[in-house]
């Protein structure tokens, strides 16, 4: 096995780790939005950035997103950076309800706002059951509504050799809101990452 | 006779978690499965006393299946064990006639402490 990949057994711990992890950030986005969150099983699947480009396109096309970044850095050289990918359609009705002004200025607020409460609520609550603790760098737009952002992912995740792409449907009741988050974790983390779910997977 | 325990979850790691977290002294059979379709599957076959029951799940989620029991008014009790703690989650589940909710990951603590209230230790 080389080192970036994981057994079934890590795969399916880690994903469990990350639907606990997002049923705390859902939480948080239910109650800042006042409504319901359907959550779905959070695909998880772990791409090596040299990959990555090939995968954003298959995955995203020509589509048009917004791509938010925080770094994020926790004990024992577990560190990375954790990618927002946005595809607002409905960006104008979601700013609305939350009372931000109708310009691309405040778009722009609102988008480092809801990225800073699901990232930093999602990872701390991964920390946690990893035992660990996250800090965290402030949260920035890498790139705005571009249909050409792959290239900009791709710059971005060259410093890093692995993507744990974490599929997330934020499914609100009455419209939807699409988020994808990725982590990009270098490779030194990836052997603390399994040694750790391993740790978890010895205790049962 | 042991009551027969339905653990219901898709994910391995849960399951393991659970059945470990259970009480020592708690005295039953343990079948798991891993959507909420195999659940139903095994609900309308076996008898089945308990079921420890997760929401976000593939197939068919742990609402629908708490829908399913309602409407074929089977014969069991649930306990949802969901990371999904959204308060208007937890008060449809109550509605939907669960016996408890407890959030992921659930301790030995916390399961002891339901499954004590509702007489099943």
């Amino acid at each position: 096995m080389t080192p970036l990949q994981f057994t079934e057994e890590q795969r399916d711990c880690l994903q469990e780790l990350v639907n606990v992890a997002m049923g705390l950030a859902s939480d948080k986005l239910a109650r800042y939005l006042d409504t319901l969150v359907h959550l779905q099983v959070p695909a998880i699947e772990l791409v090596d950035t040299l990959q990555l480009p090939q995968h954003v396109n298959q995955r995203y096309g020509e589509q048009s997103t917004t791509l938010v970044s925080l770094g994020f850095f926790g004990d024992q050289g577990l560190r990375g950076e954790a990618i927002m990918l946005y595809q607002l359609e409905n960006v104008g009705v979601i700013a609305q309800l939350l009372g931000y002004s109708d310009d691309d200025s405040s778009e722009a607020e609102m988008l480092t706002d809801i990225s800073s409460v699901l990232t930093t609520t999602s990872l701390n609550g991964l920390a946690e059951q990893l035992e660990n603790s996250f800090s965290y760098a402030a949260p920035r737009i890498l790139s705005s509504r571009d249909q050409h952002f792959s290239r900009k992912l791709t710059e971005t995740a060259s410093q890093w050799q692995l993507a744990l792409m974490v599929d997330i449907r934020y499914q609100l009741t009455d419209y939807s809101f699409n988020c994808d988050m990725m982590m990009l974790i270098p490779g030194e983390a990836v052997l603390r990452l399994r040694q750790m779910l391993d740790k978890i997977l010895a205790g049962f | 006779m042991a009551l027969t325990v339905l653990i219901c979850d898709d994910s391995m790691l849960a399951r393991n978690q659970l059945k470990k977290s259970l009480p020592v002294d708690f005295d039953a059979d343990i079948v798991t499965a891993g959507n909420g379709l195999e659940a139903l599957a095994i609900l309308r076959t076996q008898d089945i006393g308990l079921v420890f029951l997760d929401l976000t799940m593939p197939e068919l989620d742990g609402v629908g299946v708490l829908e399913a029991v309602k409407a074929e008014a089977m014969d069991c009790l649930v306990i949802v064990v969901s990371a999904d703690i959204q308060p208007e989650m937890q008060k449809r589940v109550m509605e939907l006639g669960a016996l408890a909710f407890v959030r992921k990951p659930a301790s030995a603590e916390k399961l002891a402490e339901v499954m004590h209230k509702y007489g099943l230790i």
